[in-house]
């Protein structure tokens, strides 16, 4: 009970504080996530199409997510120096793999039989693209992301070793006070609390642009 | 077209990570942010949170905390690449045998004098003079054995040492040059019983009555809140630890009135002032950059001097 107290306190006496982490931490994700998307869908897409590519390109997104995201930020860190940018790189490989990985699964599994109805129509590859597959396999890619955003929210923690700040400072202060239960908690909560928001919300979009709801909104 | 704008984004995602410029929501450009290196220490941060709200406050620069850095070499590091303009504090001792690999000097002036020259000759940085505070090596006993005692220097202890249960930090025993060995050969007596432990622990096991002297950190916020004496260490066996902030040269040419607010800073500080904020945050579980604002809210900004 004296733990929630202790809880309640700090969140009184320091909510500005813990705004600006949690609004720190979400943009460093949601940055690392979005320039994997912007480079990891049209990777999948390209190996969907050029099957010979696939697997170098999987195996080796696979390597990188095999490597400890402390060993990661110390190897960019040694690169890039201390601060946000370097964080952002980091959470930028790991979520390469699950964004490439669906987009490339959302787009094998389109139907063949409605690609060559689409070929047949005299669609180009990039019609059959944008107008057949992407659309069927949104929901496939967006999963990808979900995913992509909960690892990076959890990694971002770590990202306050290199300087970054985030919620994972409030946490290493907690480690570093004496009795600091609290104020781990502190950090823990909001964090725990991200992750799951931001699974709620992307999986919300996933269902809104799976095949099954677009048909009835268009 | 889509595939164009992709790959416009591409290219400037990579000249973002490349130039080392922030992206949008985290930070300004880096030319008018002052970034500020802390360790993982209450007492650095909340200094670092001071320096950040006294140049958001007197200038328009934007200053940015480096915090939770690993030690004082990764901050030297830090410094040395130009990831950190300012570190918030530095201490004598730690830089001498540090960054400087020299061997420690008993003398806190001369001490102070080495590490000025020695930053300015060697890595073109400006190290102040002292806040007015050591974070170092202190003997501490109860308020009322203190009393009961007599005890106000270290050599006080001489007459009753042989009774006494001293716990000490684990590091500190074998430590050369300023080890228990030659803390015997210096004071000349020796404790009954020397028990090492963490240094985390030795203050409730001196409230606690199960020692009856410790070997604490002076600006530990524990010494306020279990009311411990501390005792002077009259022969200058501990080597000083005096904190100052260090600047690198490169930020102070750029934006001069660093300088001048670094200055104000500069003396302000003393072991009792670290500890009331070091308990703050630490005991009373405020965050450094909350007792911060508060801290420079009371003192009008340091403004009046």
């Amino acid at each position: 009970m004296d733990i929630l107290k202790e809880l309640m306190t700090y969140y009184s006496e320091n909510g500005a504080y813990i705004w600006t982490e949690f609004y720190r931490h979400f943009l460093m994700s949601a940055y690392g996530v979005l320039f994997a998307g912007i480079v990891g869908i049209p990777v999948g897409i390209l190996i969907a199409r050029y099957s010979k590519l696939s697997p170098w390109v999987i195996s080796f997104v696979n390597v990188i997510q095999t490597v400890p995201a402390l060993a990661l930020l110390a190897v960019l860190m040694l690169v890039m120096g201390l601060g946000t940018n370097t964080v952002i790189l980091a959470l930028f490989l790991y979520s390469l793999l699950p964004i490439i990985k669906n987009t490339y699964t959302g787009i094998l599994g389109v139907d063949k039989t409605l690609k060559e109805a689409g070929n047949a129509m005299g669609m180009t590859r990039f019609q059959i693209l944008r107008m057949v597959e992407l659309p069927l396999s949104l929901s496939v890619i967006m999963a990808g992301l979900r995913t992509a955003l909960v690892i990076a929210i959890g990694i971002a923690t770590i990202g306050t070793f290199i300087g970054a700040g985030g919620l994972g400072s409030i946490i290493v202060r907690g480690t570093n006070a004496a009795e600091g239960g609290a104020i781990i908690l502190a950090g823990a909560i909001p964090t725990a609390l991200m992750a799951v928001m931001a699974d709620f919300v992307m999986g919300w979009f996933e269902r809104l642009l799976s095949p099954a709801n677009s048909r009835k909104l268009s | 077209m889509k595939k164009r704008i992709k790959l416009v984004l591409v290219g400037m995602m990579t000249a973002f990570l490349l130039s080392g410029c922030s992206l949008p929501g985290l930070g300004g450009g880096s030319a008018n942010t002052i970034k500020i290196g802390t360790v993982t220490t209450s007492e650095t941060q909340t200094l670092g949170y001071i320096q950040k709200y006294m140049i958001e406050h007197y200038t328009d620069l934007h200053a940015e905390i480096v915090g939770n850095l690993g030690s004082s070499i990764v901050m030297h590091q830090a410094m040395v690449n130009g990831d950190v303009d300012i570190s918030a504090a530095r201490y004598t001792g730690t830089d001498l045998s540090g960054a400087l690999h020299m061997d420690l000097v008993n003398d806190p002036d001369e001490a102070m004098e080495i590490v000025q020259r020695e930053f300015e000759e060697q890595f073109d940085q400006k190290w102040y003079d002292t806040y007015g505070f050591d974070n170092t090596y202190v003997l501490s006993v109860r308020q009322d054995v203190a009393d009961k005692d007599g005890l106000e220097k270290v050599s006080d202890l001489e007459s009753v040492a042989d009774k006494y249960q001293f716990g000490v930090d684990n590091s500190w025993i074998n430590r050369e040059g300023i080890g228990y060995d030659e803390f015997i050969k210096e004071y000349g007596f020796e404790f009954n019983k020397i028990y090492p432990m963490q240094i985390g622990l030795v203050y409730s096991a001196l409230n606690s009555g199960k020692m009856d002297a410790v070997l604490a950190y002076s600006t530990d916020a524990r010494l306020k809140q279990f009311n411990l004496a501390t005792l002077e260490d009259d022969k200058h066996f501990f080597p000083p630890y005096d904190a100052s902030p260090v600047a690198t040269n490169e930020v102070l040419q750029e934006h001069p009135e660093i300088d001048e607010i670094l200055q104000k800073m500069v003396g302000k500080f003393d072991n009792e002032t670290i500890i009331e904020l070091n308990y703050q945050a630490d005991i009373e579980k405020r965050e450094p950059s909350t007792v911060a604002r508060e801290y420079l809210e009371e003192h009008n900004y340091f403004e009046d001097n």
